[in-house]
Parts: C-alpha cells; structure tokens; sequence
C-alpha cells in the first residue's frame, strides 16, 4: 500500500483542535478530497493516519507530521494539494514524501524538534528582554539539571528536568521580536516549549532587581528532523531550519 | 457561583450608527484580542474559536441586515441544531445579509468573560452581540431559558424587551418552546411558532427597510423601536409580539383571556407551515465541528410532521401535517452532504424516520450506493415493529449490529392506550425477537412514568416488559443486553395532555424505585433514569404565564445556569426564585386544568383546534385510541384547512398499517 508522509502547519484557531479532536479533522478532509484512505480491520474501522506524538492545545506549529496510508495509489501532487485545500484554515501541507519500502519509521526521522517562544513587545523593550534571555539561555546551557513543574489538570505536579532533552538555545531578534529557539532531542524527557520558559524564569527567582520575564505570546514547534550545527535539518525537505534566524542578542 | 455582575457599556463608548448602519457600516470590535489569552484557562477551548468548515465570513460592511443565531446552551450541544443551520445558509444566501453562529460559553468561560469585559461573541468574526441587528434564538426545549439571560446580559443588551431601544438587536425566538413563550415574553421582542424558513426571509425584509427607513428619516428617532415592532407584528405573518398583548387574570389568578392591545395586531398569532419541503433543500453545507459535540453527522431530513397522534408529544402535535421529501432529493442532499462535509455518518431525520412513505426505497437505494464504503447510515428510530429492524438491517449494511432503539413509552396496554401508542406487547416481543435473531445485540427501550391516569400496576407493567424483552434477549446470546429508560412526564402546551397534571418528584422518585426493584435480580437488564427534579423546572416553564418571567430572572440572579446540566444543581435557586416572586409550582403544575379554562398559549394557533384537543384529551381518558391520519381518514384536528395538501398524505395511496407489522421490503 502506498505511503506518503507529510509535514503540516497547524496554526491560528487550528491550535485549540486537541490531538483527540485531530484525527476527525483528517478523516473528514480525507473524504471531502476524495482520496481512498485506507481502514485498519476490525469492529471499528479507523482511516490509517498516524502522528508520531501529540503537540499540546494552544501550541502554534509549522512542524507537525503525519503518514497516511492509502488503499489505492494516488497521484500524490495533485492529491495532496487537494488535500490541504480542504483543511480547515490554519492547517496546510507544507511537504510530502512518498515512503518507499524499507525506510525508516517515521518517528526515527523526527530525532529533535525546533522549538520557537515568540515574546511579547509592548514598549522599546525588546532588547532588554533579548539581553535577559540570552543571558538565561547561557546559564542554561551551563546548567547540568534545569527543572521546571508543570501541574496536571488532576492537580498533580510533575517535573520535568528540561535540560536531559535540550541540545541549543539560542535567543534571536526579528524585526523586533524577540525569539527564543531551542532544539531538544526528541528521545529524552518529554519537554513543552511552556516547560522551556518555566525553566528559564526560574533561573530568575532571587534576582535582586525582581525583573521577571514576560510570558511568551506564541509557543511554535518550527520543524523536526536531525540536529545540525546551526539549527535543525527538517525531516522530508532536508531544508535547515536556523536557530538563530534573526540579529543575535548578546548578554548584557 | 457569584451572582452575575451587569458588563460595562461597551456600546456606549462606541459610534453605534456607524457600526449598526447599513451597508458600508464600520466592523464593530472583535472580541477575539481579549479572548484568545483565556482559552488555555478553560475546558475545551475549541468550541469557543469557530473557524470550521463551511462557516461563511462575509464582511460586516457588506450587508445591511446582520443576524446573530444563537442556541442558548453550549457548543456541544448546539452545534448540530438543524435549525440554526438552515437558516444559517438562507440568510446568508441574500447577498445584503449576514448571518454569524453564537452560543453560550460554559461557567468558567462566562465568570472570564466578565472580568475581562468581553461581549458575548460570534464563532465567524467574534463580533459581539450588541452590534447585531437581530438576535434569532432557537428554543428547542424549555431548559434554556436562564441561558437565554445569560447571553443578552453577556452581550450587552438589557434583559427586559421594555428596556431596550432601536439601537439594540431585535430578539426573536423560534423552536418548540417558542409555542409557549409567555414565561419569556418579557424578555423578547418576537417570539415565532412552526417553521423559520419563509418567516426569517420576510422579518429579514422588515428589517431591512426599516433601517434604510430609519437612517432617511421616514419616522422620528424616538418610535423608532416602536415602529420596528409595529412593523413586525403587522407585516409578517406569525410574529408574535408579546409587547402588543396582555393577560386578562381573575381575581383568583386564573387567566382570562390574553388579548392584543395594538391595532391591526391578530388576536391569534398563527403558526408559520412550509408547505413544499422540496423548495427549502437545505442544510446544504452544514458546519463541520472541529471539537467534539453530541451528533457528528450530515443530516438530513426525510420529512417534516408526524399524524402519530401520541398525545404526550408535542413535537408530534405542532408540526403537522406531514410534509415527505421526494427520495431522489433525499439521496441527493446525502450525496452532495457526503462530499461537502466529509462526514462518516449520515443521519435520516425525522419525528418517525420509518414512517416516510418510500422508506424501504429510500434506506435501500442508499445502502447500496454507500456499500463497502466507510459512511454509515443513521435513522432515530423509535417505532416498535418488526419492519424497523428490517430497516436496521439494511442501514447496518456497512457496520455493526450494536444497538436498536424503541420507544414503547408506556409499559402496560391500558396505559399505551391513553397515550395513543398503538403498539402491543406482542408486537414489542415479535421485533425485539426478529432483532436479536438477526444479529442485534443491544436493545433500549424508552418509558414513561407519571402519565394521566397512571397506577402502580402501570409502572410495574415497564419492568415486566423489560425482563420479557430481556428473556428474549438471553435466548440468543448471555452476553446481549437491554436498557430500559425511563423519565418523567412532562406535561406540554399544544397537546390534549396540556390539562393533566404533572407528577412531583416525590411521586415519580417512587416510581422509579417500583421499578428498579423490580427488575433488580437481572443483572444484564440495566436501567437509566433521569433525575425527577429536572422535570420540575421544565414543567413549570412548558405551561407558565407572564407571571413566571420574574422567576426565571430571578433565579438567573440567584446563578441558574445551564438547567439542563447533570454538572449543575440549579433547582435551589429555582425554588427559592420561586418563593420570592410568589410563584406557585404547585398551581401551574400539579393541579388539573379546567375545561372553560383559558390556557397561557391560547392566543397562539397551533393548528390544532383547542375543542379537538379536548375532545382527544377525553378520549384519552376513556382508554380510546386514534388512528394515524396519513393512513387513516381525516378527524379534523384542524390543521390542515387552509393549506395546500396535495402530497401530504399517504391516505388511498397506501395501506392502512395501523400497529401490526408493515409489509417487509425486499
């Protein structure tokens, strides 16, 4: 059976969709453009689309992927376009990749994430909160064990060491946003990009200035694929997506 | 909860003309800025974002008339209505109007909304409710109502209709509860009775006129509201305008008469009839959630109307006469449905779906078309006999034989009889026979305690039947199940037990518990109950007066939200809204009602005649039953006169079927 992996944004309203919700959005565009999707056996046929993990509510993404199995061979050039013409908008296929027999899965091809914490400019700020950043991604990167809590729906609190996944941070300013963009292995502790700013503001409690660190307006997953020395080389184009893609900020 | 605080007049510090004017007008503020940063702070933030396929986004300058449609509960819930979305795409079919979905958030999202000052929104550009021209609210059922505050309070519109003005949205209600709006009728602006599809056209015209009308000086500012209103109540036909009638009481509090206290008003207000579904294929492109709700398929309905004649069901009474779509429309509305939605289900629709004339044909045709294919085929169905599950059968072509559903209503064969139920309890036994032999696995049965004139022996004779049903059952599988269900009776205008008594909760906590144990020594027959107390603000709402108004902003006031909600307990604040407006439950729903006396809705024409109501309502007494009148000759309930019925009714054309077995299709 032919199998066709695909990058995929999924972003403005598309990013409150949860993952659970997500397989009837597929399914559904699936039949609108028409292509023969296959259907696992069984009591309750489920069209064969798998995602390699679940990007959490409210995350922005330009990297999520998922491979699709058809029961009969489509053409994938225009079959895909149709595809990502009939998602909702906010999600559009960036990429596909035609799996041929003998590759890898589709999780080994995704080793590391690009993660993007898009901050907040309300004033002339932005450098100052660069120069914050930068100087936090430092002592991170510094750090052997980086923690940060993330308390479940039920109450619970969980910590995450965040520094056992994290390869590179690197804060970068575009127009005068500042980003902060870190590639953490994918094979480690599962780490959110919220995870990432609790660790990094909590590097901040007992500062004797008590400037804290504003929440970040977006989080992204840019991209998965290999770990490179500048970024991250993404999984089906090979394009390397930067860690750095704007004017870099020093520390202060 | 805390009792709701009033929004800040956003409005107020806005240019409302330029927002609210016709064509050209300004887009009033999305809401959408302030909204966004709190949707990771409440449950399912998804329903609260729109953008799903098939909304339609038409720029707020583009129209002159703007209608904000609303389901006053949640997402969840609302999102399927058929009815929002058929006149979600006719409005937005004329090219000067533009229709946007709402529905209510959630507490946790609505105590946000309030501290952060955020107008009850649209799905489609998150504009807030105030800016609307028209605000259209279907009531579907009665628990709602306190939803309804919700959102004028939320969307910065003052609660009371003698509050607002011209500058304000024009609050229309339709659907089933709409044909007793008394308890809401000060509150809204117009209330419509039947079906939307005309009526919404016509209002969308007033409308329209009335604002070019309005914005050329054709009438002082300051009638404004009042000609919109006079307009309305005179120009189209089945708009009601409570402000243009008032309840004549005796001085023991019993209702005289309602009466119009406006010239040119009707002194009935009919209900409005579609008389050629063929005409109104909609919904076309229905909306796609992208977030769980109650009912995810494409639907269709295959007719309008039921002749059934059960006397405990409204819907059954207030949409005749029977209206059937033609099968090759049917099969083309799923074909083009299918493929604009993507939906793996498709629902047939209706109040009796196997009671389309071309039923077999219909169900057949289809299943052959989507044979082998991953799209599954819906019917409601609740008819007891062997020829639905030959429809079953045929429906579950493509999937699983899981469960059936029958609605026997009542458990013995008197009971059965006072209701107009025309079902016996060898036909109950022959199709619950022919289901489990053909495969089914799963059967619920739906019941009824606190019917007219029931005894013990009645509410014993639902476990009975139960544990035959489930004997049946056993015969062909240990692992088969059955699910007896059973709620209360709710006692409902327009129907011949609108002058029954309603059971207290008490009364039916009883008989429920008759029944449970009962049927306690067989573990694989379950049974469900709704909890009693539900019923009582529901019957309170179904039959109440202008009187019961304060009680519903009362408890509202008092944090009644969502009343139809096992999550929320609002009963309390009901009985205690209840005693502090002098609203006596007791009188307007445990008591028998008179002959002579008049009812809340008279002055609202169903169809029905009130003397054939009557007349019904005795024979229902005497254990009489009455034949379905599409098979049967006409008993001149008095729906028909009037209209014009050329395919209406099956009557000549078709064998009587009565309650035996129709004939099976091959």
């Amino acid at each position: 059976m032919q199998r066709i992996r695909i990058r995929y944004t999924k972003e403005g309203r598309t990013r409150y969709v949860s993952a659970r919700d997500l397989t009837s959005v597929w399914e559904r565009a699936l039949r609108r453009a028409d292509l023969p999707i296959a259907y696992s056996e069984g009591f309750t046929p489920h069209p064969k689309v798998s995602f390699p993990d679940a990007l959490p509510v409210g995350v922005a993404s330009t990297g999520e992927y998922a491979e699709l199995t058809f029961a009969v061979p489509i053409d994938p050039g225009p079959g895909i376009a149709a595809l990502s013409a009939t998602l909702p908008t906010g999600m559009e296929i960036l990429t596909y990749w035609e799996v041929p027999d003998g590759a890898p899965k589709l999780a080994r091809m995704l080793p590391a994430t690009l993660w993007e914490l898009e901050y907040e400019v309300l004033d002339a700020s932005s450098d100052r909160i660069a120069q914050d950043l930068a100087e936090l991604a430092e002592r991170a990167l510094a750090s052997h064990e980086l923690t940060a809590q993330r308390e479940r729906a039920n109450g619970e609190v969980r910590t995450v060491d965040v520094r056992a996944a994290l390869e590179d941070l690197r804060v970068s300013i575009v127009d005068t946003t500042p980003l902060l963009r870190a590639v953490t292995r994918n094979d480690g502790p599962t780490v959110r990009p919220t995870d990432l700013h609790t660790a990094l503001s909590s590097l901040l409690s007992g500062r004797d200035d008590g400037r804290g660190l504003p929440e970040p307006r977006l989080h992204r997953r840019v991209a998965q694929g290999q770990i490179v020395a500048t970024g991250l080389r993404e999984a089906l184009s090979g394009e390397v997506e930067r860690l750095a893609p704007g004017r870099l900020a020093g520390a202060a | 909860m805390t009792p709701p605080t009033a929004i800040p007049d956003t409005a107020a510090r806005i240019d409302l003309a330029q927002i609210r004017g016709t064509r050209g007008a300004v887009a009033p503020p999305s809401q959408w800025e302030a909204l966004e940063p709190l949707l990771l702070q409440v449950n399912k933030p998804a329903q609260y974002v729109g953008g799903e396929h098939n909304q339609t986004l038409k720029d707020w300058g583009s129209a002159d008339v703007r209608w904000l449609l609303n389901y006053p509960d949640t997402y969840e819930v609302g999102q399927p209505n058929q009815g929002i979305q058929i006149l979600y795409e006719i409005l937005n079919e004329c090219p000067t109007t533009l229709a946007e979905r709402s529905y209510v958030p959630w507490l946790d999202l609505e105590q946000l909304m309030r501290e952060h000052d955020i107008a009850l929104f649209s799905l489609e550009h998150h504009h807030p409710l105030w800016a609307f021209d028209v605000f259209a609210v279907t009531l579907p059922h009665e628990l709602g109502h306190t939803n309804l505050l919700t959102a004028f309070d939320l969307g910065g519109i003052p609660l009371r209709s003698d509050e607002r003005t011209a500058d304000h949205p024009l609050v229309v209600v339709g659907g089933h509860a709409a044909f007793n709006p008394e308890p809401l009728a000060a509150f809204i602006d117009v209330a419509v009775a039947g079906d939307g599809e005309e009526f919404t056209l016509e209002l969308d015209d007033v409308v329209r006129t009335w604002k070019h009308d309005r914005e050329g000086g054709g009438f002082a500012e300051a009638d404004a509201r009042r000609e919109l209103l006079r307009r309305v109540a005179t120009q189209v036909s089945g708009a009601y305008v409570p402000a243009f009638y008032e309840p004549r009481y005796a001085a023991d509090g019993r209702l005289l008469q309602t009466v119009p206290v406006e010239s040119g008003v009707p002194h009935r207000v009919p209900k409005r009839t579609v008389q050629d579904l063929e005409q109104w294929q909609y919904p076309r492109k229905q909306i796609v959630p992208m977030t769980e709700v109650v009912h995810e398929r494409f639907s269709v309905e295959i007719f309008r109307g039921c002749t059934r004649g059960c006397r405990f069901c409204q819907a059954g009474m207030i949409t005749r006469p029977v209206r059937e779509r033609k099968p090759e429309t049917i099969q083309k509305l799923v074909r083009e449905g299918i493929r604009s939605t993507g939906f793996e289900e498709v629902g047939l629709l209706s109040l009796s779906s196997a009671d389309h004339a071309d039923i077999g044909d219909i169900a057949r045709d289809l299943a052959d078309e989507y044979e082998g294919t991953a799209t599954s085929l819906s019917l409601p169905s609740t008819r007891v006999d062997a020829f639905n599950v030959t429809l079953g059968n045929e429906l579950a072509r493509n999937g699983r034989r899981t469960g059936l559903t029958f609605a026997p209503e009542a458990g013995s064969e008197r009971m059965r009889a006072v209701i107009n139920k025309m079902v016996s309890e060898a036909d109950m036994l022959r199709t619950a026979q022919m289901a489990f032999s053909g495969g089914w696995r799963h059967i619920k049965l739906y019941f009824m305690v606190g019917l007219p004139t029931e005894t013990d022996e009645d509410v014993l004779a639902i476990a009975e039947l139960g544990i035959k049903v489930y004997e049946i059952a056993r015969t062909h599988g240990t692992k088969n199940r059955v699910t007896v269900s059973v709620g209360g009776f709710v006692p409902k205008p327009h129907t011949p037990f609108q002058w029954a008594p309603q059971d207290s909760p008490d009364e039916i906590h009883r008989k429920l518990s008759m029944i449970r144990h009962a049927i306690k020594e067989h573990s694989g027959l379950k049974l469900r109950t709704n909890d009693p107390e539900e019923g009582v603000i529901e019957g309170l709402l179904s039959r109440g007066d202008r009187r019961v108004a304060d009680a519903v902003q009362r408890a509202w006031e008092l944090g009644a939200r969502m009343d139809g909600w096992h999550e929320t307990d609002t009963l309390g604040a009901w009985r205690q809204a209840m005693d502090q407006t002098g609203v006596d439950l007791a009188w307007y729903s445990y008591r028998e009602r008179l002959e002579n006396e008049a009812l809340p809705w008279d002055h609202l024409d169903s169809g029905l005649e009130k003397d054939w109501l009557w007349s019904d309502w005795q024979d229902a007494l005497a254990e009489q039953e009455l034949d379905d009148c599409r098979w049967t000759p006409c008993y001149d309930c008095g729906v028909c006169p009037g209209l014009d019925l050329v395919h209406d009714t099956g009557y000549q054309a078709l064998p009587v079927l009565g309650s035996r077995p129709a004939p099976e299709v091959v």
